[in-house]
């Protein structure tokens, strides 16, 4: 493995945001070794960084002292660095010591974000779900834009079966990314377990309608499968029960439901056809003829 | 050079050591003038927790009125955040220092008295400072030494509307508008030194001082973010929430019809 066509490798996975821990420690450990890093200029650093989070998850600690080693004697008051000890400490320490460490920061500087959100996350992982939720909301009221948090702040409701609460966090995710198919997948999922099947329905045509690249000629892929069986798993409820059926959010039943039934049937057939699903399509069928 | 034009010969000492020296030294000058600069910025300050919250919320109702008009959320979550919202900044949760307290009227922060605009506005100075000392002494030195000096000859024609910029200092309504003084030179230099300062220092260099000359101290950059007053912000954006509740409209709305006509299902609506 060649150092340039490494380093480039590591750069690509920085600027996509990949998380391929083993690939990248075992390109990143040929850089160390190398030497070099000091000699990359400000690209140095970013991979020290990239390195010490994918050593921390292959669990290889000795590296990534290594790699903190260097960075903490280049930018002793770096909050990065800060949280990247935490990181390290969150390995290896007991969750007191750390939650100690982020408290100390905190105080330091109670504006960091990055230390708040690592504070968060461990309090969820030692059980603390009510403080987390607590921090959690606290940090959102304060850095609203932050996506991740409310998708965390979502995931967390949902654990603890909180479906309505989940829906607002992710009504703030959708305004912040209205352009993200996935985030309106997610929150028609969970309104459907939240039992608010209409606007489950609404949500999963939203889905289907935000995907250009489909129409009734092509084989729905990838996202657009889940939102179909979605949409045939709201209709096919909604067809049973229409007028019985109360919406929390006050979401009228679409009134061509059985059209919206038909088509979903349709497509999630064709969802089948191709070479792979040949040996599915008879379980699907069978599915969609017994209600 | 036509013949009847009177010729004008200039000694090559002149350029030797009065054309190079101007050009040299205002070039060594804008490079010591970023660097002195970058030394001077105080790391940027960083903002208390409350302060924070209390500047981005008017980032949630604007986000929130951004996609109003093809909003992705359902109407009674966007009715109850819409409300949220407005309640919020009509009772201050979100300013600073707590709700306001009693009903007299708020006064605007006065940014001599805050010492936090304070110190942005003297950051503003300082930079100032760097960037005008250095020049008022450059050109203080020129009038000084070479006042009326021609220094270089253009070698195109130029209209004689350029005299008053290409001969400042000089005089003389007869001369050709292609000889340029020295204080001109100095001008030039001032305006066009930029390409330069960016080959060598990079795009955000901060050598170029003919752009923060038009920037007055006290609306500089450095304040522009400064002082406000979020008291009356919050009450526009309150009006400004209710204009967008008119706007709303879910994107779920027709959503089964534009699927169904998208898949062939229904008839296109004309």
């Amino acid at each position: 493995m060649s150092l340039q066509s490494a380093l480039e490798k590591l750069a690509s996975y920085r600027t996509n945001n990949t998380r391929d821990s083993r690939e990248v420690f075992r390109q990143g450990v040929v850089v160390l070794k190398s030497g070099r890093t000091s000699n990359l200029g400000d690209d140095g650093w970013a991979f020290l960084e990239q390195l010490t989070l994918a050593s921390i998850d292959v669990g290889r600690l000795d590296v990534t002292d290594q790699c903190l080693k260097q960075l903490g004697e280049r930018f002793p008051d770096s909050p990065r660095v800060d949280v990247l000890n935490g990181i390290r400490m969150e390995a290896t320490e007991s969750p007191s010591t750390v939650l100690n460490y982020y408290d100390e920061l905190m105080n330091m500087d109670p504006s960091n974000a990055a230390v708040w959100k690592r504070r968060v996350s461990v309090l969820r992982r030692i059980g603390r779900i009510e403080k987390a939720v607590e921090e959690l909301n606290e940090f959102l009221d304060t850095f609203y834009t932050d996506a991740e948090g409310w998708l965390e702040l979502a995931d967390v409701y949902a654990s603890c079966n909180q479906y309505n609460s989940a829906l607002q966090a992710l009504a703030h995710v959708l305004l912040l990314t209205p352009q993200n198919p996935f985030a309106f997948l997610q929150y028609a999922e969970t309104a459907y377990t939240a039992g608010d099947v209409p606007l489950a329905l609404k949500m999963f045509l939203v889905v289907i309608d935000m995907n250009d690249r489909e129409d009734e000629d092509t084989i729905p892929l990838g996202i657009s499968v889940r939102a179909w069986w979605g949409i045939k798993l709201c209709s096919r409820q909604l067809i049973v029960s229409t007028p019985s059926y109360t919406s929390l959010s006050n979401t009228a039943v679409p009134k061509n439901i059985k059209l919206i039934d038909e088509l979903a049937t349709e497509r999630v057939l064709t969802a089948y056809s191709g070479e792979q699903g040949v040996q599915t399509r008879s379980l699907v069928s069978t599915w969609m003829s017994g209600r | 050079m036509s013949a009847n034009a009177v010729s004008l010969y200039l000694d090559p000492q002149i350029r030797d050591w009065v054309l190079f020296p101007i050009t040299l030294v205002m070039i060594l000058v804008g490079f010591l003038r970023h660097y002195v600069v970058v030394l001077l910025q105080s790391a940027p300050k960083k903002l208390p927790r409350a302060a924070i919250r209390e500047q981005r919320a008017l980032a949630r109702a604007q986000i929130l009125r951004a996609t109003a008009a093809h909003s992705p959320i359902p109407p009674q979550t966007y009715t109850s955040i819409s409300n949220y919202l407005s309640e919020a900044f009509a009772t201050g949760a979100y300013l600073k220092d707590g709700p306001p307290k009693g009903d007299g009227p708020s006064a605007a922060p006065n940014p001599m008295t805050d010492p936090a605009a304070m110190d942005g506005m003297m950051a503003g100075m300082k930079t100032q400072m760097v960037m005008m000392v250095p020049q008022m002494i450059i050109m203080g030195w020129i009038n000084f030494f070479f006042q009326g000096f021609v220094l270089i000859k253009l070698p195109f024609p130029l209209t004689l509307g350029f005299k008053s910029m290409l001969q400042r200092g000089i005089e003389t309504p007869d001369m050709d508008v292609r000889w340029v003084s020295s204080l001109s030179w100095y001008f030039l230099n001032f305006f066009g030194l930029n390409g330069l300062y960016r080959l060598v220092l990079g795009n955000d260099n901060l050598a170029d001082s003919s752009q923060s000359m038009t920037a007055s101290p006290f609306a500089g950059g450095a304040t522009a973010a400064g002082p406000q007053d979020y008291v009356k912000l919050f009450k526009a954006e309150r009006d400004n929430l209710e204009f967008s509740e008119g706007l709303y409209n879910w994107a779920g709305k027709d959503v089964e019809d534009r699927v169904l006509r998208k898949y062939g299902k229904l008839a296109p609506a004309y």
